[in-house]
């Protein structure tokens, strides 16, 4: 079996400063709608799970079984890539690490989460390594509810990544070059990524790397139709 | 003939249990004039609802077995299946999504979207069954209909839309407005069979425009001819009905429906429903396997004149015999024809055929491709096809999940005894999921089914209806075991005791199979055990997977591999073949580092999010593995693998812990290996019933 971190978008941290995002941090990918945020997501969930880290995935717009099979269409492509062997083994160990937690009809509340959270570590001794949230809509959403993740993040001792959607027809950018709708949190975040596509490919890079100056060159290019790491 | 077709439906009728379907189907079979007055599911009258035919489901107002019903309206010929509600009885549900062509799911207003209406929508999905749903018992407080509707988007993934809005709510719900017609609809009478129709109230007005156009939406993504008639404003009733045909019987579009069955508002629309947007048997693919060809997969036609193919889904013991319910795929029968059964290719004639009103009986003379009809006295079971001899066809097999439950039994006089034999030989043809057998050890008589209530109520039945006196031992987890390396094996078997001896070798390898299954892999060379000897070699393995060695539950998922072995000119025989086969599993089982497995179920947990913590606990505590936690409002749903063992008396900790507000439902997932810890104890204890003589 191949190691995921030689496929993982998450190489492209190589050549961060950091080589992670670190507890307690936020780190966000941009795409267009389309643009396979979702799936970037989901492989870097694999990407801690492969490592042996708990997830716990959020979605706000997607029931459970949905999400699930989200990962179980994705890992069916791993098993290729990867060459795993003993496939029924490997995804009953990594499906033992992850819980999805799904807040449907706008019931998603911080309050919610935290509660959740703790009954899955008192509850349930499950300890969460990673934060996966999908769904939010960063437009619509206040600043306070990321500073509220921030202290999740904080208060759990774990990393968390979101999916953020930006649109072609608001070209809005900071003075520290972070586009819409990432512009007005971008403080909050210690990595900010965005996937985007030219006529070669669809490439993965840094907007941001905790407070280091960036790497120009730091891209990594992925498969348009698993959105894996290609050389 | 092909018209007729046309207008056939054969419909099931799915729900959590409690939601009123039965009470749906009873006012059906009212407006279709197939009963003449309307009884309660729990009525005071003592007469339950019709289809409800078993006294034990009168008592305990639900639904056990499906019975199959007959009606007509506006001219289309509807078949419906009333399914069970509660999920240990899911067999039933399995069975009649098999032969239906549509459903109609239905869903309580206060209630919404509940634990068993997901693991029946499951089912379905499976089945590939389109469906509209009715949203009933809107007139009960707290009756929420858009709740419902929004819970069947987000919990199901149901492209839902609304053909109608509610007049009022709860105790002022009036009617029905109609969003195709545009006309609000009321029901009078003494039994609402008066249909009466008048303007929009004009306080809803607005609120029907904007949902009619949310409708025409929805519904014009499967018809072009529907958009341009939207874009240049020449809708008319047709098209739409046209379109959300199309979308349903694609499963793109769920129309929902609403009423109040109990309170005779809206059934008729949802009648009108079945015909205009259920499938008839002509639109549905089926196949079956052609035995002839290496089971290869057939499309079925669906034509009368085309020869024989049925399906035997379920028998029923009635007072005048068993009776045999078929769904015709295609060709037809008459009265008088001769039908050969694919298993055994016995020819059987058939002497009356009959359509089947719940209790009641209609002799008929003929019957055609889609219809679903019943046969007296026909030796079969369960699942078998019958054809007209001209094919060899089965259908595929329907799923049948495994035990994960056994009960010993025994009765407590001699008359009980013979009594108890007769129902067992019922129960295990009518119901594939409820087995039985005699221990050979213990001599014990062990039942098993799907879950304690599966149980529960066989023995019930025992008693009342054939009065037999049992008594039942704890009920125990289907355990099995299997094994986890190669392991080779060489076995001679040599008998000398004067006259014929006995004399085989074999040798090869076990390995584990992950399927679950047990294959055997003939690769001898040279006819170093004659052909003949072979299956003797296979067969002596078989008898060994009844019975492990480690706890005596039988052995799953193994592949057998014989690639060497001697025979003697004089002395080998079958039996010395199957006896060194038995030596062989005993010689390689041990080496092959055998392990217990324990039945994995899908437990879904629905309770006020206050009391998530609780149900996580509770679910921790039973060695169980929480999957996921979807918040819905008020409501959590905790989704949860569980082992069986664990889940005894599960309801009753579900209650307290809970106040009375949670619930749970729970299917057979798969098998997985006991902790270590579990697995010495296992051993312990059946070392002791081996010391003790009980096995």
């Amino acid at each position: 079996m191949k190691d995921f971190s030689e496929v993982s978008p998450l190489r492209i941290l190589e050549s961060s400063a950091y080589k992670g995002l670190g507890k307690g941090n936020l780190g966000v990918l941009i795409a267009r709608a389309g643009g396979g945020k979702t799936s970037c997501l989901i492989h870097i969930a694999f990407d801690e799970l492969f490592r042996g880290e708990n997830v716990v995935h959020v979605s706000l717009k997607d029931a459970p079984e949905k999400v699930a099979s989200y990962y179980s269409v994705i890992f069916s492509d791993l098993v290729k890539v990867l060459d795993i062997e003993n496939e029924s083994e490997v995804r009953a160990r990594l499906d033992k690490r992850r819980i999805i937690l799904a807040y449907l009809r706008q019931s998603f509340d911080l309050t919610r989460l935290r509660e959740s959270l703790t009954n899955l570590v008192r509850e349930a001794d499950f300890i969460p390594g990673t934060l996966i949230v999908d769904g939010i809509d960063f437009g619509e959403t206040g600043r306070d509810v990321f500073e509220g993740f921030k202290e999740i993040a904080k208060e759990f001792d774990l990393e968390a990544w979101f999916s953020a959607l930006s649109h072609r027809h608001i070209a809005e950018v900071n003075e520290r070059g972070i586009p819409f709708p990432c512009n007005k949190v971008d403080d909050l975040f210690s990595l900010i990524f965005q996937l985007y596509a030219t006529q070669s490919g669809i490439f993965f890079r840094f907007l941001k790397d905790h407070d280091s100056e960036l790497i120009p060159d730091a891209v990594v290019r992925l498969d348009p139709n698993n959105f894996l790491v290609v050389e | 003939m092909l018209d007729d077709i046309q207008n056939l439906r054969n419909i099931g009728i799915s729900a959590h249990i409690d939601s009123g379907k039965t009470t749906l189907t009873e006012r059906i079979l009212y407006y279709t004039e197939r009963i003449f007055a309307i009884h309660e599911v729990k009525g005071k009258d003592g007469v339950g609802a019709t289809m409800d035919s078993m006294e034990l489901e009168r008592e305990r107002g639900i639904t056990i077995s499906s019975a199959a019903t007959y009606c007509e309206w506006k001219g289309h010929k509807i078949n419906i299946i009333d399914t069970p509600g509660h999920v240990d009885f899911t067999i039933e549900v399995e069975r009649a999504l098999r032969v239906l062509d549509s459903s109609i799911l239905v869903i309580c207003a206060v209630g919404g979207v509940q634990s068993q209406t997901i693991t029946v929508d499951r089912q379905m999905n499976r089945y590939k069954v389109p469906r509209i749903a009715f949203i009933n018992k809107c007139d009960r407080a707290g009756a929420d209909p858009y709740r419902a509707v929004r819970q069947l988007r987000q919990k199901l993934q149901h492209n839902t839309i609304l053909m109608q809005l509610p007049i009022g709510l709860e105790g002022d719900f009036s009617g029905v407005i109609d969003l195709v017609s545009m006309k609000a609809v009321y029901f009078e009478g003494p039994f609402g069979e008066d249909l009466k129709e008048g303007e929009i109230p004009p306080w809803l007005l607005d609120e029907a425009l904007a949902k009619r156009e949310e409708m025409l939406d929805a519904a014009s993504m499967f018809s072009d001819e529907l958009m341009e008639a939207i874009l240049d404003g020449s809708v008319r009733e047709e098209l739409i009905h046209q379109a959300v045909r199309r979308g349903t019987i694609s499963r793109g579009l769920t129309p929902v429906f609403i009423g109040s069955a109990y309170k005779n508002i809206g059934v008729q629309p949802v009648l009108d429903a079945v015909t205009n947007y259920l499938p008839s048997p002509a639109e549905v693919k089926n196949s079956a396997l052609d035995i002839d060809q290496g089971e290869k997969e057939v499309l079925l036609s669906s034509d009368p004149r085309d020869p024989l193919v049925a399906l035997a889904f379920k028998l029923e013991i009635t007072p005048y015999g068993q009776l045999t319910y078929l769904r015709i795929y295609q060709g037809s029968i008459s009265k008088g024809d001769y039908l050969v059964n694919t298993r055994d290719r016995k020819r059987i004639k058939v002497g009356r055929l009959i359509r089947m009103h719940a209790d009641e009986i209609e002799d008929i003379s003929r019957a055609e491709a889609g219809d679903i009809v019943a046969l007296f006295g026909v030796n079969c079971v369960s699942g078998d096809t019958f054809t007209d001899g001209r094919l060899n066809y089965t259908m595929i097999s329907i799923f049948v999940p495994e035990p994960v439950i056994s009960l010993s039994i025994s009765s407590n006089d001699n008359k009980s005894e013979v009594n108890m034999a007769k129902a067992l030989n019922r129960f295990t043809r009518e119901d594939p999921t409820f087995r039985s057998r005699v221990d050979e050890e213990s001599g014990q008589t062990i039942i098993s089914g799907m879950g304690e209530l599966h149980l529960e109520i066989y023995v019930e039945r025992m008693k009342r209806e054939f009065g037999a006196e049992v008594s039942t031992g704890v009920p125990q987890v289907a355990y099995r075991e299997t094994i986890s390396q190669r392991a080779e094996f060489n076995y001679t078997h040599k008998k000398q005791t004067g006259g014929a001896g006995q004399y085989g070798q074999v040798a090869g390898f076990i390995e584990p199979l992950e399927d679950g299954n047990y294959e055997f892999i003939n690769e001898v060379r040279g006819g170093v055990i004659p052909s003949e000897f072979i299956p003797a070699v296979d067969k002596g393995f078989q008898s060994c997977l009844r019975r492990g060695l480690l706890i005596g539950f039988p052995v799953r998922g193994m592949r057998v591999t014989v690639n060497d072995g001697q025979y003697h000119a004089v002395d080998s025989s079958e039996r010395a073949f199957v006896q060194a086969a038995i030596g062989a599993f005993k010689q390689a089982y041990l080496k092959a580092k055998p392990a217990i497995l324990e039945p994995i179920m899908r437990v879904t947990v629905e309770c006020p999010s206050e009391f998530q913590g609780n149900v996580m606990s509770s679910i921790n505590q039973r060695r169980g593995l929480i999957m996921s936690a979807a918040e819905d409002g008020v409501f959590t749903t905790v989704e949860a693998e569980v082992p069986l063992e664990e889940m005894f008396g599960y309801a009753t900790t579900l209650r307290s812990l809970t106040q009375g507000k949670g619930e749970f439902t729970m299917e057979f997932s798969r098998y997985a290996r006991v902790p270590e810890s579990l697995e010495e104890d296992l051993k312990v204890r059946y070392k002791e019933r081996q010391k003790r003589g009980e096995v």
